[in-house]
This record gives C-alpha cells, structure tokens and sequence, in this order.
C-alpha cells in the first residue's frame, strides 16, 4: 500500500482545485451565482469562510480526543496527533477570522473602516486561536517529552471544556452578522441552489485539505521520532 | 458517615489548615494582593479623572482588576510547594483529588477576601452606587468560584514548567472569557436603576446561571484531570 497515500491525496488537491475554479467562474448561467443587492459577488466567499469554520471546529474536537488518547494510553503517536491537529486548527481558525473581516468589511461595513466586529462566532474563533496560542507556548515551557505530552493534553482537554460555554454566553452578549441569529434569515433560506453545487464540494475539499495538512505533520513527526531513536540506538 | 469520605474530607481540610497557617504566618499572598488590588484602583481612578463612567465600564473595570489579581496571587499555590520542596512529602501524604480540593479551598478563601475588599473599595473610590447589593454579592461570588476553580489547576500546570514565569495569565485568559463576560453582564445589571431596564435579576438570570455552571464544569474536569498534573 505504499502508493496509496499520494494517490489519495493528489485526488483531494485535484478536487480542491475544480472547487476553486467552480468558485470563480463568471461564465453564462453555468455556476453564475445570483446577484443579491449588498452581497453581489462577495456571495462566492460563501464557499472558503463556511466550510473553512467547519474545518476548524472538526479539527478542534480531533485535537481533544488525542490529547484524551495521551492520557488514558501514554502513547507518543497521539501526542503527536493532538499537536498536529491544534497547528491545523490555528491555520484554519486565522483563515477564517481573515476570510469572515474581509467579507464583513465589504458588505455590512462597505465605505466605513470598520475590520473587527464582536460577532459571537468571530470572538469564539479568536478565543479558539489564543488558546492553541497558548497551548504551543506551554509545551514550549516543558522540557521532558513525556511530560510535556501530558500536561499539555490536560490543557487541551481544560480547555475544551469550556467551549460550550462560549457557545451559550456569547449569543447573549452579542449581535450577530451570521445568518440563523435573531432576526438573520437561516442559510436555508438565503442560498440560492447553483450555490450549493460548489459549497458541498467545497466542504469536502477543505475538510480533505485539513486532512492532508494533518496527516503530513503527523508523518513527518513520526518519520523524525523514528530517526531519533534509530540514532540513539547507534550512538550507545 | 462512609468512613472513605471521612478520610478523604480530613486530608483535604488538612491542606487547607496547613495552607490558611502559613499564609496567616506570614501573610505574604494577602498583603500583595491587598496592595497591588488598591494601588491598580486608585490608577484607574485617577486615570479616569473626573469622566463619569458608565456601569458597564464600572463592572468590566472591577472584574479586569480580579482577574489580574487571581492571575497574580494564585500562580504561587503549587510554585510555593516546590520551592520549599514540600512536593513529595504531600503526594505521600494526601491523594491528589485531597491536595486539589485543599487548595482549591484555601484559593476561594483567599479570592473571596481579596475580592470583597476590592469590590468594596471601588465602589467608595468611584463613588458608584449600587442598586442591588444582593445582586452584586451574588455575582461577586459566583465569578470567584469559577475563577478559582480554572486557576487552581493552571498554577498547578505551571508548576511542572521550567520557566513559569509570565505563563499564567496567558493560559487562564482566554479560558474565561465566558465566565467574564456573564460576570461583567451580572455585575452591570446591580449597578443600573431599575426604570431603566425593568428586572436586574431576570435580566441577569441567564448570566448568574452560566455562571455557576461553568464553576461547576471548571471544577469536576480539575478533579478529574489533576491526577495527571500532580503525579509524576
């Protein structure tokens, strides 16, 4: 099975490559989105903000669950796993905030300078951010590998916990730009069909966008652990 | 009574006497505290001048002040252990759910002190009247469970680093934006007056709740993961 792996993952880059064509183009009534006052074109960033937020969050609970496996099996390969998937989460999260400013400064606040908002969703994804932020330094602060994997599992899971939290107190806190809050119409109800034929795919894409960036760390970890251990296993 | 729970409730009151009688040796935790809480107050008094603030800006300043203040006074808890070298002696001694509840005690003691003291101070420095003490108490004390609950296990985390320094607050801030967000919301609707925006406490309810939930979960995943943290 050694062909396997590149073979799945030009599949996934090809596929990701088609979305973003399918994404961007103009052409007759073939893909053209329909124009929306307000929104006109910036509709098309429907599908890189949404599917890149899904990205995050499935990642975030994989950073959780290996940093569970750390815990209850002391395995290195899952320390490894939990790191891999909290650097892919930082990646998609910062996309996200990027993507979510940009769309937001070009519709609600379009002629204002207004880039930052207090959304409920955009707080939670730069408190998500800070706390894989957070979490890096931590391991950076912990010297023997062992321990390092451990406590900085206990982090991961503390702050796991908490999530739910945000996701109840924020919307009470804050107004919403985000379809499906009060007074927003759901996404249901606002995406025009044609639309759904390039966001599904490009859920997918991105998801298998996170998996190849998740599983490359997770390889070139592993490849490397091994090295040491084959060296140390010379040297003595 | 289940004589395991017996056990069990002495060793962790045994950490929290040893705890409150070192701290009333040299009160060392309560003196810092005291001054960095009074001396913070009286910059924001001053730096505000003469401007009447608002109550949302009152009750977001008081809490800003708490949390640096928990930040600062509880990364010593497991620090402390180990600069005296006390570590081992308590993990021979006592289970580690018994060290986390002792200190987790002896934190929500201390806070609660530091924290009625600041609060009070406050409100005479800034001349702020509050419309419903009980309100404000209640806020008060639920923000400080769940304050202490997530602090604890944090200082016992950076206790196992080898530079701790300045490592707390980054860990701990971003964990309780939640809980400071129902505080600062809690705390906002016991210093408004009532014509202006109905019922303080059904309008904080929401708040008060998530509140003492989030205490709640802060604490039962501290129990449960602190065994990891204190054994080696």
């Amino acid at each position: 099975m050694p062909r396997l792996y590149p073979t799945v993952r030009l599949l996934i880059v090809t596929w990701l490559t088609l979305v973003i064509l399918g994404a961007f183009s103009f052409g007759g009534t073939w893909l053209n989105i329909p124009k929306i006052s307000l929104l006109e074109h910036t509709a098309r960033n429907l599908y890189f903000h949404v599917p890149m937020w899904f990205t995050m969050m499935g990642i975030t609970a994989l950073s959780a669950f290996h940093a569970l496996r750390v815990l209850k099996t002391r395995s290195a390969i899952s320390d490894i796993r939990s790191r891999s998937a909290a650097l892919v989460a930082v990646v998609f999260g910062l996309l996200g905030l990027v993507t979510g400013s940009v769309w937001a400064h070009y519709t609600w606040y379009e002629g204002t300078n207004i880039w930052w908002n207090f959304d409920p969703k955009q707080t939670m994804a730069a408190a998500q951010v800070l706390i894989y932020g957070a979490y890096f330094a931590l391991r950076g602060a912990l010297d023997d590998p062992e321990k390092r994997a451990r406590i900085s599992a206990v982090y991961n899971l503390f702050a796991f916990v908490t999530v739910p939290f945000l996701l109840y107190v924020l919307p009470r806190q804050m107004e919403s730009l985000h379809p499906g809050a009060e007074g927003n119409p759901a996404f249901s109800e606002i995406t025009h069909p044609m639309m759904r034929l390039v966001f599904y795919p490009a859920v997918i894409g991105f998801i298998g966008l996170a998996w190849v960036l998740y599983t490359q760390r997770v390889r070139i970890a592993a490849a490397l652990a091994r090295l040491d251990a084959f060296e140390d296993n010379n040297l003595n | 009574m289940n004589s395991g729970l017996k056990v069990w409730l002495n060793g962790a009151l045994a950490v929290l006497r040893k705890d409150l009688l070192l701290e009333l040796r040299s009160r060392y935790a309560l003196n810092t505290l005291a001054i960095f809480v009074l001396s913070t107050l009286l910059l924001v008094v001053l730096a505000a001048g003469t401007t009447t603030l608002n109550a949302r800006l009152h009750s977001a300043l008081l809490w800003i002040v708490i949390l640096f203040a928990a930040a600062l006074g509880m990364g010593r808890f497991f620090v402390a252990e180990q600069e005296r070298g006390t570590v081992l002696l308590l993990r021979l001694h006592a289970r580690p759910s018994m060290v986390y509840v002792g200190k987790l005690c002896f934190g929500t003691l201390l806070m609660l002190s530091v924290n009625f003291a600041a609060a009070i101070a406050f409100v005479v420095l800034l001349g702020i009247e509050v419309i419903k003490p009980g309100l404000f108490f209640l806020s008060l004390v639920l923000g400080t469970l769940g304050l202490t609950g997530a602090t604890t296990l944090l200082s016992a985390i950076i206790a196992r680093t080898s530079r701790s320094g300045p490592l707390l607050p980054m860990l701990l801030f971003p964990l309780l934006l939640p809980l400071l967000l129902s505080a600062v919301r809690a705390t906002e609707n016991s210093l408004l007056s009532s014509s202006l925006t109905g019922a303080p406490w059904e309008n904080s309810l929401g708040s008060l709740v998530a509140m003492g939930s989030f205490a709640g979960v802060v604490i039962t995943a501290s129990v449960l993961l602190f065994d990891y943290v204190w054994e080696d």
